[in-house]
């Protein structure tokens, strides 16, 4: 099927009739449907036409659903049954995973027959919790609710409250959060291969990539005041003036940083034994991945090329140039070589944003809104796409949730683990780049 | 005339054939009575191996002139590990066997005195006269299974189809030995040539089939017979039965005299293929009996090693290694009888206490505080495992050793084949040591708390069971010694002077360690003990003068979870995995799927639910069944060819079956 | 043609000198430690309080424990407080969730079973992440915990200590107190980040079961949103040898 027909027909199943906040509850088809084509999306938006989905023909998905209290499993109720097989529990307090999750791996031995991600543990009840206050406090939240992909959490949930509130937006500020989003992706993706480096015990590989993380986070403590990029997008937050000379400083360093990183990589890519561990390693056949609504560098490593910052840009990313790395295969490797050309594409769509760097501060109107006070907005985070669907009441937070990209993906980590074996898992694990903090929110 | 010694055989004989008989006024007579004849038959065998090895005991009869019983040297040796194990299962039968099959008692007595009558017999007619007995009475023993009567007939059929087989090639060999020397008596022959090769290698088929070794082993006969006959048969069936084999095969080839070095070769690469597959297949297997039983096939296959070895050795011209590789065949003999026994006596105990076979299953299952005779198991399993200073060590270490002299051989092929079958051996011991850490370690994981039994009995069933592992311990502790004793078996077994235990082929100062070859390798049996004794000592002294080891118990770690996840024991089938996986060529493992339910996201093609089971074969099972289909067709075939049921057909055949008689009456007279 | 060690040479040195040598701006930034007045200023504190979501300034300081280092107060008169000195200062370490700047660090007990190496295992009990990477990036060149001694275990069993982080979720607290209890003694827990403290910006937070210390006894606490990898280090060194002493190895 090619992807022009799978959009079309993907699309002939959105339905006109007008639903709830959460696009979390979608079935993968649909949720797909409606990320798929934006133009569509904001043309209906324009035209005032309801935007949401059937829950007739598009039921709950019940562990995409947050249950208020205790375990979800993913996917539930399933089993193998035969001789021999019994439940190994992984989790939730591992050395291996350093999140608390659980995996039950069915098995014989050895080999995984069935992999059910249980996730809860670390629930903590942020979104719910953030409803009633004033917007700067809820961003707050938001942005300390998942440590290393602040920026893009906090980019998309400040995206969608803007639409609904139909305030406009500084233009700095949104280059700022740009730049933040993009350093942010770096040190996220160089920390994903340092760690596929240790799974294969590749230690010279991993300390040196380790390394370059680290300088990505101290250029970023050194640029925005804090190494996770807390408080840097916040409004009402300190202005972070970048002078020309700060903006040299950094371009010139992520000049260096990912230039030492290819040069790592061809070493790392040349070493047997590392490209043999991931190779063909939990692959996730295209289809797979169109079917369960993959996100992300591992739906581009299926080889789908579809990239929020190209394919529903929000400014400043509608005038920029973002190249989209894509793999075959869809296994680890791929996955991780996404990763790799990501580094590249983000260091340079820095410096396009260095260069083009807003001189004064201009105001840009915000996306249209959705419903009244309701908007929704979607940043490509490091591991994938990030939606956010916020209700404003005045200054502040009516109701917000969100899909993450970790949540999109985890049934294909599941999918993808079956038939491995055991010492697989982590470089499985590792490839697709989860953080257990933005499903358990 | 009737002497002390031939007495006591007679004796022992006539108890275990009055088991029978008294089984009809009480079980636990007729057990009884088995005991006793195995003590007599244990005791003559002692003054035999000790007093006039070389000598036999032979009955004169009435006639004056000796009858066919009697005791020499090497069925002294042979009698002497059957009493022992018998003395054991007799011990253990009187508790066990209670039952609802009233046979079992008279098929145990029958059993053990054909093996006793064919450990005495000195002529062809008694011998095979002995075989039969024990195959049929063997196969009435297994009948005599709790419930399954289905599954517990096949197998007891294929036993018996496979003793029959063995029957036929032993009767062959015997009639090529009466051929060459025109008696039945068992005497020395003095030609070698085809027919002596015809008759080794009748021989070597008809026994090996009884010892149950490759290609003979077809991964069900031994062990389906043996694991679902009643425990104290199954005891009886791998321990002494699978010796009988071997003593037949000793016995055979002590008449047979100085061979060709090929036959050794032969003998050789069959027992390094059946201890390789034996211990292959015991380590994949997870019944409490057919585990053990697989591990009959790998031991029985290290016997074969250390005979191939000795006959290449004297047909080489290398006396020292041909000696030390016979003591280590005997010894092997003898260390696997009593530490199988042992096991399979225990593997009685858990389906008594547990109601299962399965490993997998033991776990929690069982009924009542854990076994009083676990200890037993742990050393019989440690034995099997070769651990030392347990029996099975020594053996396995002295048939290691003979196969690294293998350089000695002159031949390079020969050299080769004993390179191979070294390796072979090794691997074998590796993967045996695999499934018994799975067999003790999953077998024992029903509360071996060490309370006292709940049940009457238990202590009864557990005793036999300890008495047996002591002697495991103890001839493994004491080897060199139980070696000297072996001189007399091995001169009869040669019909020649032999380097002798002591100070020839094992050269031992004082007997406190065995000097492998002339000399190679050295190890000490009762020196080790003693050193772990003595470590174990320095330790508990320097604890007590530090003072007291705080301790803490604390829960196992569960990667931090509080409650236990359902059905999420580690399988004993999963620690065998990796294995099943990793040979995959050799075990032709497959995954066999059915999908069953709905799948949850039915519009979706996510894999939902499924059954899966990961078989293995033995390649030598697919052979057995071309031979079955085959056999079965040949018989239709001939069955609609020759008996059509068409009576012209049949009065053809009368015409010509009087047309032959006529002819050949007129031809020789 | 580049290799590993062509690589590695030419890359030089990174790792920080500390414990040995104080720690430059880039290795401990100013912005990762609580804002604070100078002392006879105190009387700003009143008048930043309100600002300060996580209610951490008080009249007589700002609770270290409390603070995530929002940077709020800071147009209210208060100011970072660094560079700081790691090697002397409290600020690595509290002794209670709650302690103000000044309040002396100790820990309970330094064990002498720790003098020359510590074995740590990270526990996460409802954290957002980044305090887990960066109490793991401590094995990076920059840091190197190694060659102080200091390893990462991927078994409590093997444990000295147990480094906490996260907000103590309801469905953690029978795992925490397995791990602890699966910990062989001599042991100590040293809870980082401010969420793991007194529950930071989610304090309140209905999921969570503060403190901390009625869990699991704590012996040390990081402050920190999260705590700069050096503070982390330094706590962990205290506690295997006590008072950092300035002399050289």
């Amino acid at each position: 099927m090619t992807r022009s027909s799978w959009v079309e027909t993907s699309l002939s199943e959105v339905p006109k009739t007008s639903h709830d906040l959460s696009l979390s509850y979608l079935s993968p088809d649909a949720r797909l449907a409606i990320l798929t084509d934006y133009t569509e999306h904001r043309t209906r938006v324009l035209r005032g036409e309801p935007l949401g989905l059937d829950p007739a023909r598009f039921p709950n998905q019940p562990w995409l659903a947050p249950a208020a209290r205790g375990l979800r499993r993913c996917p539930p109720d399933e089993d193998v049954r035969g001789y021999g097989i019994f439940t190994f529990p992984y989790g939730p307090v591992t050395g291996g995973v350093p999140e608390a999750v659980r995996f039950d791996v069915r098995t014989y031995g050895e080999r995984i027959l069935e992999l059910t991600p249980v996730t809860g543990f670390k629930r903590r009840g942020v979104l719910a919790g953030i409803a009633g206050l004033p917007l700067p406090d809820a961003a707050l939240r938001v942005e300390r609710m998942v440590g290393n992909l602040s920026a893009a959490h906090v980019t998309a949930f400040l995206t969608a409250a803007e639409s609904a509130r139909g305030l406009p937006v500084p233009e700095r500020e949104l280059w700022t959060r740009a730049l933040a989003l993009e350093l942010q992706r770096i040190y996220n993706h160089l920390h994903a291969v340092a760690r596929v480096a240790e799974s294969a015990a590749q230690s010279v590989g991993q300390a040196q990539v380790h390394a370059l993380s680290e300088e990505v986070l101290r250029l970023a403590g050194w640029a925005f005041g804090h190494r996770w990029l807390f408080g840097a997008l916040l409004p009402g937050g300190p202005d972070r003036r970048l002078e020309p000379s700060d903006r040299r400083t950094i371009g010139t360093r992520i000049a260096r940083i990912s230039a030492d990183f290819q040069t790592l990589w061809d070493l790392l890519s040349h070493t047997r034994i590392f490209v043999d561990r991931i190779q063909g390693t939990s692959p996730i056949p295209r289809r797979e991945a169109i079917r369960w609504g993959a996100v992300g560098p591992t739906l581009r490593a299926s080889s789908v090329g579809w990239d929020d910052r190209v394919h529903a840009p929000i400014p400043p990313y509608t005038d920029l140039f973002v190249a989209v790395p894509q793999g075959i295969d869809g296994d680890a490797l791929d996955r991780i070589a996404v990763r790799v050309g990501e580094i590249q594409s983000s260091t340079l769509a820095i410096e396009q944003i260095l260069d083009r760097w807003p001189a004064a501060s201009g105001e840009i109107p915000p996306e249209p809104c959705v419903e009244a006070h309701r908007g929704i907005a979607r940043v490509e985070g490091p591991n994938g796409d990030l939606i956010y669907d916020v209700t404003m009441q005045g200054d502040r937070v009516a109701g917000a949730s969100c899909r993450s990209a970790s949540e999109a993906n985890l049934p294909l980590l599941a999918l993808g683990s079956r038939q491995s074996v055991f010492t697989d898992f982590s470089f499985a694990w590792e490839s697709f780049g989860f953080v257990i903090a933005e499903v358990d929110r | 005339m009737i002497g002390t010694g031939t007495g006591a055989l007679l004796a022992s004989l006539g108890l275990f054939f009055a088991g029978i008989p008294l089984s009809l006024r009480s079980r636990k007579l007729s057990y009884l009575a088995c005991l006793l004849g195995s003590l007599a038959l244990l005791g003559t065998s002692l003054e035999v191996l000790a007093f006039h090895p070389v000598a036999p005991v032979s009955w004169i009869g009435p006639l004056g002139t000796p009858e066919g019983i009697g005791l020499d040297g090497l069925s002294a040796f042979f009698a002497l590990v059957a009493s022992l194990v018998w003395i054991a299962t007799s011990l253990f039968s009187l508790a066990y066997d209670t039952g609802t099959s009233r046979l079992l008692a008279p098929t145990y007595s029958l059993t053990l005195g054909a093996i006793a009558l064919l450990f005495l017999a000195n002529d062809a007619i008694l011998f095979l006269v002995g075989w039969e007995l024990m195959t049929v009475a063997s196969y009435g023993m297994i009948l005599q299974a709790p419930g399954r009567p289905g599954r517990t007939f096949s197998a007891a059929f294929i036993f018996l189809a496979f003793g029959e087989g063995s029957t036929l090639a032993i009767f062959l060999a015997l009639a090529g030995l009466w051929s060459v020397s025109g008696t039945f008596r068992f005497v020395p022959l003095v030609s070698t040539g085809l027919v002596t090769s015809g008759i080794f290698l009748a021989a070597l088929v008809g026994f090996g089939l009884k010892m149950g070794v490759a290609p003979f082993h077809m991964s069900e006969w031994l062990p389906i017979a043996h694991s679902s006959a009643p425990s104290n048969a199954s005891a009886v069936l791998s321990a002494t039965l699978t010796l009988a084999g071997t003593y037949g095969l000793f016995r055979i080839l002590s008449l047979l005299g100085p061979s060709p070095s090929w036959w050794g070769a032969v003998v050789l690469t069959m027992g390094a293929t059946s201890a390789l597959l034996g211990a292959l297949f015991a380590a994949v297997s997870e019944h409490s009996k057919g585990l053990p039983a697989y591990s009959t096939i790998e031991n029985n296959g290290l016997v074969l090693v250390a005979l191939g070895v000795a006959l290449m050795a004297r047909s080489e011209g290398l006396p020292v290694l041909f000696a030390f590789a016979l003591y280590a065949a005997f010894y092997q003999a003898l260390a696997h009888a009593v530490a199988k026994a042992a096991l399979f006596l225990h593997a009685g105990y858990i389906d008594r206490t547990t109601g299962t076979f399965d490993l997998n299953a033991i776990r929690g299952r069982a009924k009542e505080p854990g076994s009083p005779a676990f200890p037993a198991f742990l050393v019989a399993g440690t034995s099997l495992a070769a651990g030392p200073p347990l029996a099975g060590f020594v053996s396995e270490w002295m048939i290691l050793e003979a196969l690294f002299q293998s350089y000695r051989f002159p031949d390079p092929l020969l050299r080769l084949v004993g390179l191979l079958a070294g390796a072979a051996v090794a691997l074998a011991a590796g993967l045996i040591a695999a499934a018994m850490v799975k067999f003790l370690g999953f077998g024992m994981l029903w509360n071996p708390r060490r309370s006292a039994p709940a049940r009457m009995g238990a202590r009864a069933l557990a005793s036999p069971i300890l008495g047996i592992s002591a002697v495991v311990a103890g001839i493994g502790i004491s080897a060199p010694w139980i070696l000297a004793g072996l001189g007399g078996p091995a001169i009869v077994f040669a019909r020649a002077s032999v380097p002798p235990p002591i100070g020839g082929a094992l050269s031992i100062p004082a007997g406190w360690s065995i000097v492998s070859g002339a000399p190679f390798g050295i190890i000490s049996p009762p020196g080790l003990p003693l050193a772990l004794l003595f470590g174990a000592l320095v330790g508990i002294g320097y604890l007590w003068l530090r003072g007291r080891p705080r301790w803490r118990r604390s829960p196992p770690w569960m990667a931090g979870n509080p409650v236990q996840v359902p059905d999420e024991s580690y399988s004993a089938f999963a620690f065998s995995t990796g294995l099943r996986l990793m040979l995959r060529g050799m075990f032709r493992t497959r995954e066999a799927r059915t999908t069953h339910g709905p799948t949850t996201w039915a519009t979706l093609q996510m894999p939902g639910s499924y059954d899966v089971e990961l078989e293995v074969f033995d390649a030598f099972k697919a052979f057995y069944d071309a031979l079955e289909r085959g056999g079965l067709g040949l018989s239709a075939a001939l069955k609609s060819a020759l008996m059509p049921g068409r009576l012209g057909q049949y009065v053809a055949y009368i015409l010509v079956a009087t047309l032959i008689v006529i002819l050949y009456v007129a031809i020789v007279f | 043609m580049s290799t590993w060690i062509q690589q590695a040479v030419a890359r030089g040195r990174l790792t920080t000198r500390f414990p040995w040598a104080p720690p430059n701006e880039e290795e401990a930034p100013i912005t990762a430690h609580a804002p604070e007045v100078p002392p006879p200023a105190t009387r700003t504190l009143p008048l930043a309080a309100p600002v300060c979501p996580t209610g951490a300034i008080e009249s007589e300081g700002v609770r270290q424990g409390a603070c995530i280092r929002c940077a709020r107060c800071l147009s209210h008169g208060l100011t970072p407080t660094g560079p700081v000195d790691l090697m002397a200062s409290s600020i690595a370490l509290l002794r209670s969730p709650s302690g103000l700047r000044h309040e002396p660090p100790s820990v309970r007990s330094p064990s002498p079973g720790f003098r020359r190496s510590l074995h740590v295992f990270l526990i996460d009990v409802g954290s957002c992440n980044a305090c887990n990477r960066e109490a793991l990036g401590l094995a990076n060149p920059y840091y190197d915990s190694q060659r102080l001694g200091i390893f990462f275990t991927n078994s409590p069993r093997h444990a000295d200590v147990l480094l906490v982080v996260g907000i103590p979720t309801r469905e953690m607290l029978p795992s925490l107190s397995r791990t602890y209890e699966a910990m062989p003694g001599p042991k100590a827990v040293v809870a980082i980040g401010a969420c793991a403290l007194e529950g930071g910006i989610f304090h309140g937070n209905p999921h969570a079961a503060l403190p901390l210390s009625d869990h699991v006894p704590v012996d040390a606490y990081v402050p920190g949103c999260p705590p700069p990898p050096l503070a982390i280090l330094s706590a962990l060194w205290r506690v295997m040898r006590g008072p950092p002493s300035r002399e050289g190895p």
